[in-house]
C-alpha cells in the first residue's frame, strides 16, 4: 500500500490508481480512504469543492489523478459546482458522486453530464471499489 | 429605503381607515364572566380590529379571564353595574352560564344596548372552541408540511454516520490490531449515538403541540434548539451565524409553539440568503419585556409585499415549496403570547423580524438547553 501524504499523491508505479476524495465529513474521508487503500489505491483528500480544485491544480496532481469521488452537500464550493469545474477543466478524469441524499433528478442530471456513478451512502466497500475500477477503465479508455 | 410593516400588535382597536369611506368606530363590547369561556372570548375579540373589549367582570378575583384582561390592558370589574355604568358598552356578552344573570342584565343594561346570553352565548362559546381547535390543527399541519423539506438534511445526517459505521464494520472483519479494533468500535458507538440524536430531535419537534398551560421559556435555549432543527430544512454550511444573547431572557408561552416560530423564522432567513450570508440571532430585555430579533443579509422583501406576508396562504415560493401559512401561524402564536411581530426589510440587503413580548416573572423556566 502506498503511503499517504497530505496535499500530493506519492504512490509508486505499483498502485492501482490515484483517487481524490472530496467530502466535508472527515469520518467519511477516513473510511473511504481505508476502503480504497485496501484495494491498492492512493488517496488524496479535500474537505470541500474549493480545496478539491486547489488540490487538483497543485504540483503534479493534475497529471497523476485518476478518479474523483465527490460529495454534493459541502460548504464553499459545493459538489455540483465542483463537478462542473472538473468536467470543464479535467474532462478525462472520471467522477463518482458519493452523497447522503438520494435525489433521482440530480442523479439523472449528473449522469447525463458524464458522471460515472451516483452512489448513495452507505455504500459497501466492494461496491465502492467496483465503481472506482469501472472509472479506472473509463480513464484508460480516455487515454487511448 | 427601510420599510417597516404594519405592526402585528396585540392591540388593534384603532379603525382601519380607507380612502373611500370613514370606518365606523369600533364596537364596544363588555364581557360578563371571566372563566374559560370569558377568557377565550377575550382572546378572540381582542384580535379583531373593529371590536374594542371595554371591560370584563367576574365576582371571583382569581378568575383567569381577569388576569388575561390585565395583560391586555382591558378594564377589570367585580360588579356588573360598575362595568356597564363606567364603560357604556354597545354590546354585552354574558358567558357566565348563570340563569339569574339574564334578569340582572335586564335591570342594569340601558335600552339600546344589545345583550347576548343563554343559548346564543353557548353557540358563541362552541364557535370559539372550534376556532381554537382549527388554529391548533393548522399550526400542526403547517409544521408537518414543513418537515417534508427536512428530507435532504435528515438523509445527509443519517447516511453519513451509516457510511462510517458500515466502513468501519467492514474493516473490523479482518482487522488484527487490537488497538485499532477498540478505536473503531468506539467510533461506531459514537456514530450510532449521533444518529439516534437526530431521531430524538425530530420526533420531539413533530409531535403535536402540548396543551399544557403556558410557562416561562428560556428564549436563548429555544433559539439554539431551533437552530438544530432548522439545519435539517436548510443548508447552513455557508451561513455565518452570529448570536447576541442577553443571558436569562425568558418569555411566557407554549414552548412547542415558540420553537416552531423560531424554526420558521430561521428557515425563512436562510432561504432568503440562498444559503450564503449572515444570520443574526439577538435577544434583549427591553422596558420590562423581551425582544428577539432574527436578521438575515438576504434578498429582502419588496415594499409592495410587506403588508401581505402575514396573510394566510400568501407565499412567493414556487408551488409545492411553501404553504403560505408559516408567517400567518407565527403571527397567531405571537399574538396568543400577547407579543408583537414587526419586520424591517431592504431589497437586496436583508430583513429583520423583531418579536416583542411583555414581561413575565415568577414561574419555573422550561425549554432551557
Amino acid at each position: 500500500m502506498s503511503e499517504f501524504k497530505s496535499g500530493f499523491f506519492v504512490g509508486g508505479e505499483s498502485c492501482n490508481g490515484r483517487v481524490l476524495v472530496v467530502d466535508d465529513e472527515p469520518d467519511i474521508r477516513k473510511v473511504v480512504r481505508m476502503t480504497l487503500q485496501k484495494g491498492g489505491y492512493d488517496v488524496l483528500e479535500a474537505e470541500n469543492g474549493e480545496k478539491a480544485i486547489e488540490a487538483i491544480n497543485s504540483g503534479e496532481n493534475r497529471l497523476l489523478l485518476d478518479v474523483i469521488i465527490c460529495d454534493i452537500r459541502m460548504p464553499k464550493v459545493n459538489g455540483i459546482e465542483a463537478i462542473a469545474y472538473f468536467r470543464q477543466n479535467y474532462p478525462r478524469v472520471p467522477l463518482i458522486v458519493l452523497t447522503g441524499f438520494p435525489d433521482t433528478d440530480m442523479a439523472t442530471s449528473l449522469l447525463r453530464q458524464g458522471v460515472v456513478d451516483y452512489l448513495v451512502k452507505p455504500v459497501e466497500g466492494d461496491k465502492l471499489k467496483a465503481s472506482v475500477a469501472r472509472a479506472m477503465e473509463q480513464r484508460e479508455l480516455a487515454h487511448l | 429605503m427601510t420599510i417597516v410593516s404594519p405592526t402585528m400588535s396585540h392591540r388593534r382597536a384603532e379603525p382601519q381607515a380607507t380612502a373611500q369611506a370613514p370606518t365606523p368606530p369600533p364596537m364596544r363590547v363588555a364581557v360578563i364572566g371571566a372563566g374559560r369561556g370569558g377568557t377565550a372570548l377575550l382572546d378572540v375579540l381582542h384580535q379583531i380590529g373593529t371590536i374594542e373589549v371595554v371591560g370584563i367582570v367576574d365576582k371571583i378575583p382569581t378568575a383567569p379571564g381577569l388576569r388575561r384582561a390585565q395583560e391586555l390592558n382591558v378594564a377589570v370589574y367585580d360588579q356588573v353595574s360598575d362595568l356597564i355604568k363606567n364603560q357604556r358598552p354597545s354590546l354585552v356578552m354574558d358567558v357566565t352560564g348563570d340563569p339569574t344573570m339574564e334578569s340582572v342584565l335586564k335591570e342594569q343594561v340601558p335600552p339600546g344596548t344589545d345583550i347576548i346570553n343563554g343559548l346564543t352565548s353557548r353557540l358563541l362559546w362552541l364557535l370559539i372552541q372550534h376556532e381554537t381547535t382549527l388554529q391548533t390543527e393548522l399550526l400542526h399541519a403547517e409544521k408537518l408540511a414543513g418537515i417534508g423539506s427536512f428530507a435532504a438534511g435528515i438523509a445527509h445526517d443519517i447516511n453519513n454516520p451509516l457510511q462510517l459505521i458500515l466502513g468501519l464494520a467492514e474493516n473490523l472483519t479482518d482487522e488484527t490490531d487490537l488497538e485499532a479494533v477498540h478505536a473503531q468500535a468506539k467510533d461506531i458507538i459514537e456514530a450510532v449515538k449521533r444518529t439516534t440524536a437526530i431521531c430524538r430531535d425530530l420526533t420531539s419537534y413533530s409531535r403535536r403541540t402540548s396543551l399544557r398551560p403556558d410557562g416561562l421559556i428560556s428564549v436563548n435555549g429555544k433559539l439554539d434548539e431551533a437552530m438544530k432543527i432548522a439545519r435539517y430544512a436548510v443548508a447552513l454550511q455557508d451561513i455565518e451565524i452570529r448570536k447576541h444573547y442577553q443571558p436569562d431572557v425568558v418569555v411566557k408561552g407554549n414552548p412547542d409553539q415558540l420553537l416552531h416560530v423560531f424554526v420558521n423564522l430561521i428557515t425563512n432567513a436562510v432561504q432568503a440568503m440562498e444559503h450564503q450570508g449572515i444570520l443574526t440571532l439577538e435577544t434583549t430585555g427591553v422596558d420590562g419585556g423581551t425582544q428577539v430579533r432574527v436578521s438575515d443579509t438576504g434578498s429582502g422583501i419588496p415594499p409592495e409585499l410587506l403588508n401581505r406576508i402575514f396573510d394566510p396562504f400568501f407565499t412567493t415560493k414556487p408551488p409545492g415549496k411553501g404553504t403560505g401559512l408559516g408567517l400567518y401561524n407565527i403571527k397567531n402564536v405571537i399574538h396568543h403570547m400577547h407579543g408583537t411581530i414587526t419586520v424591517e426589510s431592504q431589497v437586496g440587503r436583508g430583513s429583520t423580524f423583531t418579536l416583542t413580548f411583555p414581561e413575565k416573572t415568577g414561574q419555573s423556566v422550561e425549554g432551557s438547553s
